[in-house]
């Protein structure tokens, strides 16, 4: 570990440097005005923007799009970040929910998207997804481009094995709530010997502090995590389903997870609409052999994304032409038959196309019923500027608490610590 | 012979004070000023890209500094919540563990086979001195991936071997050490070869007929490592000691990738989170600037403090034989 190693900070501090030299030129926001212009545009991969920039160039063979796959949800909003602190800023850009809030708290930063479009924008949307890019202010700043409807994937063959159910409805009547969800777990534990679930912190908790009225922070928009029994609660579940001993501990994204799909090394995992593509890749030979049934609890979302306009933009007609024919419900549907991004325009969530949709990977399971119902009956709840960093504090000590370094009974107090640290406090 | 040494000193003292000292200074502007408009291109660009972003991280410290929000100055505020951050001493507390089990037994593999590898009559040394730079070139990101594989708690290559001896599985990242000694085998695995490498250009340049003496005065080759190769090898190792102090402190990618699941905290617990990446969790996670540099300033004063005491020991232990 050499020379290379200096380049980081050094690069971290000068990346900051040359931004805030950048600040005080500003953007001049010539409008060039006209709709068909070249606009760039921002998106993160794994979302498949290059097929609907495609499809919108068929629509509009005039237009002229340059598009930039910066990298994941969370790069792209540093890069964002970057840009609008005082480099060139992209004309479109699509942010994910999870890091959304860090630009609401700073609407100027952005076009009030009602200036272009009128003050019933947000109405084709689900109240909760256009509520979430909504400013205190008023101002609407970004277009909910999907959602991440949740449901649970799981191996009909394993359950079948243990002598549980295996049709995704009589599954998801069996496991209505959370704690007959634990109950079937040790049924299937102690028919095979095998844990039931991947792990507890995103497939429980991610899923079940998901379900409540109000997360970390109050409807006034005062932290509350650590005194909101919702949460507490949500969180409890996750440690009794570790208790149980259903659990196989491989966290999300860790080196063992994509094996152990492949492997049967557990049998039941989350599926939010978007990781459903996911399971393909990691696991291919297993086609056939998951259905993907309601979760437990009512409802449920994980993740979701906006598209929003910079201030200073320079040609906000293009990107906005580009947002009026490719986020009308009609078009969400159209993306969602080619990718499988879940819509988050509600008529396009009621629509044949969506609610028939299956797929044979997974057992010709009603994925598109499943998911779509989850997404309708999904709560509201504010999120707030650091709803993020507290949710990676909890799920951290989850993680840490399988691993075996906490103990369950201290676990809500270690994590409640954990986030207040990490909002400095 | 003694009188003409002494004398030469004398000669030059006398012709020194001699000459009027302008007429041999005076030279054409561009000829004084030429020496330093070559060296400016160094200079200029270390002032752009070095010194400027080093105080200006500086100045960012003092600040509750929001990138696309509002910047209130706050004084000191950031190294008290620093002190008192469980955090922050957490992150000290890893990168000096993953720093000494990574560093240490590096350079001391890397001598050895240096040694080795000047000594040997061996076939093809060209080929295995160049393979050593093989990990070197190897880009961080894949080493950190198959890393993470091969030391996965279900799936991985040594829990594997562990069964088939009966031993229990180990969950390496999990733990404290476990995940020190996960970084540090990257690290090492990345590192030595370039090091070794370094070490054999320094040997190379010894004369062969050395070795060849001490080996007709009956020294073993033990002997010769200690009295030969590492006395001769001591401004080369003191500048590997400063360089892999540097490059330790301030390890990133390796404990940035090998547990994703957790983001940029590496592991649930934080257990290898290091300062540079806590650095980076503050700075790009949590888009606090202002706490982010104050981590940024205290890593600075911590690499130099360090390099120094290194310096002097590494520097010390040549007055003491």
């Amino acid at each position: 570990m050499n020379r290379r190693k200096l380049a980081l900070p050094i690069a971290a501090v000068g990346t900051l440097a040359l931004l805030m030299s950048g600040c005080t030129s500003g953007g001049s926001g010539e409008s060039s005005g006209d709709p068909n212009a070249e606009f760039e545009f921002w998106s993160f991969t794994g979302i498949g923007q290059k097929d609907s920039v495609e499809r919108y160039l068929e629509k509009n063979p005039d237009a002229k799009v340059k598009l930039s796959e910066v990298g994941s949800t969370a790069e792209t909003a540093t890069a964002l970040t970057a840009a609008l602190a005082g480099g060139r800023v992209p004309d479109l850009v699509m942010i994910q929910n999870d890091e959304l809030p860090k630009f609401i708290e700073n609407p100027s930063n952005f076009i009030d998207l009602r200036t272009l479009g009128g003050d019933d924008l947000g109405e084709d949307y689900l109240d909760w997804a256009i509520g979430e890019a909504t400013a205190e202010d008023g101002s609407i700043i970004g277009i909910p481009t999907d959602v991440g409807g949740l449901g649970f994937a799981y191996r009909a063959d394993l359950f079948e094995a243990a002598g549980l159910p295996s049709d995704p409805d009589e599954v998801a009547a069996m496991w209505s709530d959370w704690d007959s969800f634990i109950e079937m777990g040790e049924k299937y534990t102690a028919a095979t010997g095998q844990p039931f679930v991947d792990n507890v912190e995103t497939t429980v908790f991610f899923a079940a502090v998901n379900q409540v009225s109000e997360k970390y922070y109050s409807p006034e928009g005062e932290v509350t995590f650590d005194t909101n029994g919702e949460v507490e609660e949500a969180f409890d579940v996750a440690v009794r389903a570790y208790e149980a001993g259903i659990s196989a501990g491989i966290a999300a994204w860790s080196s063992g997870w994509a094996p152990g799909r492949a492997n049967a090394a557990f049998a039941v995992s989350t599926a939010p609409s978007w990781m459903l593509s996911g399971y393909k890749t990691d696991a291919p030979d297993t086609e056939g052999l998951w259905r993907v049934a309601a979760v437990p609890g009512v409802g449920g979302n994980w993740g979701g994304s906006v598209i929003a306009i910079p201030a200073r933009a320079k040609n906000p007609e293009a990107a906005w032409q580009y947002i009026q024919t490719m986020l009308t419900p009609e078009a969400q549907t159209e993306h969602f038959a080619e990718t499988g991004t879940f819509p988050a325009a509600k008529s396009a969530l009621e629509s044949e196309e969506v609610l028939s949709y299956t797929d044979p990977f997974y057992g010709d399971s009603q994925i598109g019923e499943v998911i779509s119902e989850s997404v309708l009956q999904f709560n509201s709840f504010l999120n707030g500027p650091d709803t993020s960093a507290i949710g990676a504090a909890l799920l951290n000590t989850l993680v840490d608490m399988e691993a075996g370094n906490v103990a369950p009974r201290e676990a809500w107090s270690t994590g409640v610590s954990s986030a207040k640290a990490a909002l400095g406090g | 012979m003694t009188a003409t040494a002494t004398a030469i000193p004398v000669q030059k003292k006398a012709r020194r004070s001699d000459r009027p000292p302008r007429q041999v200074i005076r030279q054409p502007l561009a000829e004084r000023v030429a020496p330093y408009l070559y060296i400016a291109p160094f200079f200029v660009i270390f002032a752009i890209f070095g010194l400027f972003p080093l105080l200006f991280t500086f100045y960012v410290a003092l600040f509750d500094w929001n990138p696309i929000g509002e910047q209130t100055f706050v004084g000191l505020a950031n190294f008290e919540r620093l002190f008192a951050d469980q955090r922050f001493w957490n992150a000290f507390v890893n990168t000096f563990g993953i720093f000494l089990i990574s560093t240490i037994p590096q350079l001391m593999l890397a001598l050895g086979l240096a040694h080795l590898l000047n000594h040997a009559t061996l076939k093809m040394a060209n080929f295995f001195r160049m393979a050593l730079l093989v990990p070197y070139i190897t880009s961080v990101a894949a080493t950190a991936l198959v890393f993470a594989q091969i030391f996965d708690k279900n799936f991985g290559l040594i829990n594997w071997m562990l069964d088939i001896f009966g031993i229990p599985a180990v969950n390496f990242l999990s733990s404290q050490v476990g995940s020190w000694i996960v970084i540090s085998s990257m690290v090492m695995w990345r590192w030595f070869g370039y090091n070794t490498l370094l070490y054999l250009a320094g040997l190379q340049a010894l004369p062969r007929e050395m070795y060849e003496a001490a080996s007709v005065d009956g020294a073993s080759g033990w002997q010769q490592f200690i009295h030969l190769t590492i006395p001769s090898l001591r401004p080369i190792i003191i500048f590997t000691v400063i360089m892999s102090t540097i490059g330790g402190l301030q390890i990133f990618t390796e404990p940035l990738l090998v547990a994703p699941e957790s983001g940029l905290t590496c592991g649930g617990g934080r257990q290898c989170q290091t300062l540079a990446l806590f650095l980076y969790e503050q700075g790009f996670g949590q888009f606090e600037f202002g706490y982010g540099s104050a981590v940024g300033v205290a890593l600075f004063v911590i690499v130099v403090v360090v390099s120094l005491i290194n310096f002097f020991l590494t520097t010390r232990t040549r007055k003491a034989r």
